[in-house]
């Protein structure tokens, strides 16, 4: 998953990257004004944008209008200083998901950004349940068949994404997008690497293969 | 008594009593006047007539002797019997006729052709009239080319017409009296509406409260011309009222809502800390972040204190020793202590100092205002500009003008600089840092001192601060 947040206070927007790194393995971008903010929450395929309101040259609720109006359904967490009733309703009416006021607690944070992803992906549950594959997108553990299957953060990565999109063929080039942030070079054959991991990983025990490749489109878990 | 005086009501009844009292007063007394007058006219004519009356009774004797004699048997009865009216009929020193009850010892002032008198007799009132040279009527008897007249004198008890006036008087009074009590309840009930417009205008006072700053005078409280004044004069305070305290609660808004930012910032530095078992180094290094994060915190603090200092002193709240020091020595000082943010931004600060002036000011102040000014103006000068400082002496006062060239202020926002906590972007950038707090500090402190702060700006062409404070030549 891939998280963009815009925060013009460059020491909080560093703790939120790090606690989303760190809590859900999520690769994060940082913008610190509006204008930037804008620009890569529409370049980029972001699964969240956590969106501050006092922003320098385009404030957080403008920057939400514009990206509503450009058919953007990325789920957006908008953090807010300020909590009166009637800019809570027009950010709400504005296209915001979910709000949070500062001072928040990071926990909550990570809690509404997982949230807000899994729901944008229509699944309500924390718990993702493939066959017999069982994901804990809360505390990131994983079973199959009852059992611990023990994960690299990256392979963990690969498989949540492939998870909340089960059944759809995800490409190589989606994968790179979502599971690494804008400052990471991009080399596909890594998640190959990951792919075959998670492969062996996961079918130690069972004849059944969960995940599929397509030649030259991608892949599938089902 | 004490308390009608202290009410308007008990004012205005009093006023009602006593203008009344005294009008029943002067009816009583004309009233009175006026009746006696009337019956003691009425009463003399009737004298004079009963006087003629007793004098055509005196004739010549028929014999022939020309005496005179009184019919005293043809005498009319007294109008009050049981004070009969008395009477006397002479020719010269002769007495002709007298009635029984004659007082002895009664006198008259014979000069005049008619007299009138009230006198007392044994205890009673009477009036008496005295007539000279009465014609006698008898013509059959009388001597040939006779001239002889009488003296009469008649006088009749005024017990009755005393009496009668009493009467009257008595009336009068009484029918004032009740008029009186008629007035005064009018008067209350009319006072008691009169004054309802202010029990009304009182009960609207007693709503105002914080969340109510509104007066709504009721239409009838409008409608008195006397209570307009009131309700001007409260409503300019209550607008007075409600804008300072809009603006105490505004600033403890914002400043809690600044103060909000550095402690989300201090709680999430911690919390992502906290997120995982970390090395020492790592423990290490987030705890120097949370201590920067701390500092951040503690200048905001400081500033905001400052500039709670700096007000309370522009309200004589603090009194201090204040030594006189010379104005160009603190902005050397301020601008030694911004240098190495112009240098930053490769400004070049220019100071031209006229003459020396000294003002009696705490130098800290002073610094901290030329600083605050300094900062702005070399936060919104493009690199490689110039920010002039200019110390004059204008009309007896010191001038100070701190001038950038800059992108300059619109004309717009020129009167709202000065608020706090107010950044010049609307989205307020910190990329230029600062927490919006320096011209308001710099204003509170220059007014503090008896100056003057006023901002200058042409869009484009830069933006010129003038400060003047009461200053001295050395």
């Amino acid at each position: 998953m891939r998280v963009l947040v815009v925060e013009d206070e460059l020491r909080m927007a560093e703790n939120i990257a790090r606690s989303l790194r760190e809590g859900a393995s999520y690769a994060v971008d940082i913008a610190t004004d509006g204008e930037e903010g804008l620009y890569l929450a529409q370049s980029e395929p972001y699964d969240a944008v956590l969106l501050d309101l006092m922003l320098p040259r385009l404030d957080g609720l403008a920057l939400l209008k514009r990206l509503r109006h450009s058919k953007q359904h990325t789920p957006v967490l908008v953090l807010t200083a300020r909590e009166e009733k009637e800019s809570v309703v027009a950010l709400l009416n504005a296209g915001a998901d979910d709000y949070l006021t500062k001072p928040f607690d990071l926990g909550e944070l990570l809690a509404r950004t997982k949230a807000l992803i899994r729901r944008g992906k229509g699944q309500a549950s924390a718990l993702l349940t493939i066959g017999d594959l069982e994901i804990d997108t809360g505390n990131r553990n994983v079973h199959k068949a009852g059992k611990t299957v023990p994960l690299t953060a990256m392979e963990y990565r690969v498989l949540e994404y492939l998870a909340h999109r089960s059944g759809a063929i995800v490409s190589k080039a989606e994968l790179l997008e979502h599971l690494y942030d804008y400052n990471w070079e991009k080399f596909s054959n890594v998640i190959e690497v990951y792919i075959s991991g998670l492969r062996r990983k996961l079918n130690h025990a069972s004849a059944r293969q969960l995940i599929h490749t397509l030649r030259g489109q991608g892949y599938m878990l089902q | 008594m004490k308390g009608l005086t202290k009410s308007i009501k008990g004012h205005l009844i009093l006023t009602v009593v006593l203008s009344q009292l005294v009008l029943a007063a002067g009816l009583v007394f004309t009233g009175v006047f006026y009746m006696e007058e009337r019956l003691q006219a009425a009463l003399d004519a009737d004298l004079q007539a009963r006087a003629m009356s007793i004098a055509a009774l005196v004739r010549y004797a028929e014999d022939g002797s020309y005496n005179l004699v009184f019919e005293k048997s043809l005498v009319p009865p007294s109008p009050d019997p049981s004070h009969p009216d008395f009477y006397e009929i002479r020719k010269g020193p002769t007495v002709l006729a007298r009635s029984s009850n004659w007082p002895a010892d009664l006198t008259f002032d014979n000069s005049k052709h008619k007299t009138y008198r009230s006198l007392m007799v044994s205890g009673l009132p009477y009036r008496a009239l005295y007539l000279r040279e009465v014609p006698i009527l008898d013509r059959e008897e009388a001597p040939p080319s006779s001239s002889d007249t009488l003296i009469v004198v008649y006088a009749e008890p005024t017990l009755a017409l005393r009496n009668q006036v009493l009467a009257a008087g008595v009336y009068v009074a009484l029918a004032s009296l009740i008029l009186l009590g008629a007035t005064v309840l009018l008067a209350l009930l009319g006072i008691r509406r009169g004054l309802l417009p202010l029990q009304h205008l009182a009960a609207e006072a007693a709503q105002i409260s914080a969340q109510n700053w509104e007066l709504r005078p009721t239409p009838d409280v409008k409608r008195v011309e006397e209570l307009k004044p009131l309700t001007d004069a409260m409503s300019t305070m209550l607008d007075r009222l409600r804008q300072s305290f809009l603006q105490q609660r505004e600033f403890l808004g914002n400043a809690a809502h600044e103060l909000k930012t550095p402690v989300a910032i201090l709680k999430s530095t911690l919390q992502s800390l906290l997120q995982k078992p970390r090395t020492a180094q790592e423990y290490e290094a987030g705890l120097g972040q949370a201590l920067d994060d701390m500092e951040r915190l503690e200048k905001l603090l400081q500033w905001m204190l400052r500039l709670a200092r700096a007000e309370q002193w522009a309200q004589g709240a603090l009194q201090r020793d204040l030594q006189e020091i010379d104005i160009s020595n603190t902005c050397e000082e301020a601008m030694a202590g911004i240098r190495s943010l112009a240098r930053s931004r490769n400004i070049n600060l220019q100071l031209n100092a006229e003459s020396n002036l000294v003002c009696k000011a705490d130098p800290e102040d002073l610094e901290l205002v030329w600083v605050n000014l300094l900062e702005n103006a070399i936060r919104y000068s493009p690199a490689g500009a110039t920010v002039d400082i200019r110390i004059s002496r204008n009309n007896g006062r010191g001038t100070v003008v701190v001038e950038d060239h800059g992108a300059g202020i619109p004309e717009k926002d020129l009167p709202r600089i000065f608020e706090r906590f107010r950044r010049a972007d609307p989205s307020r950038t910190r990329e230029t840092g600062g927490f919006g707090l320096g011209l308001a500090i710099a204003k509170a402190l220059v007014e503090a001192y008896g100056g003057t702060i006023t901002p200058e700006s042409t869009p484009g062409r830069g933006t010129r601060m003038t400060v003047t404070l009461p200053a001295e030549q050395k």
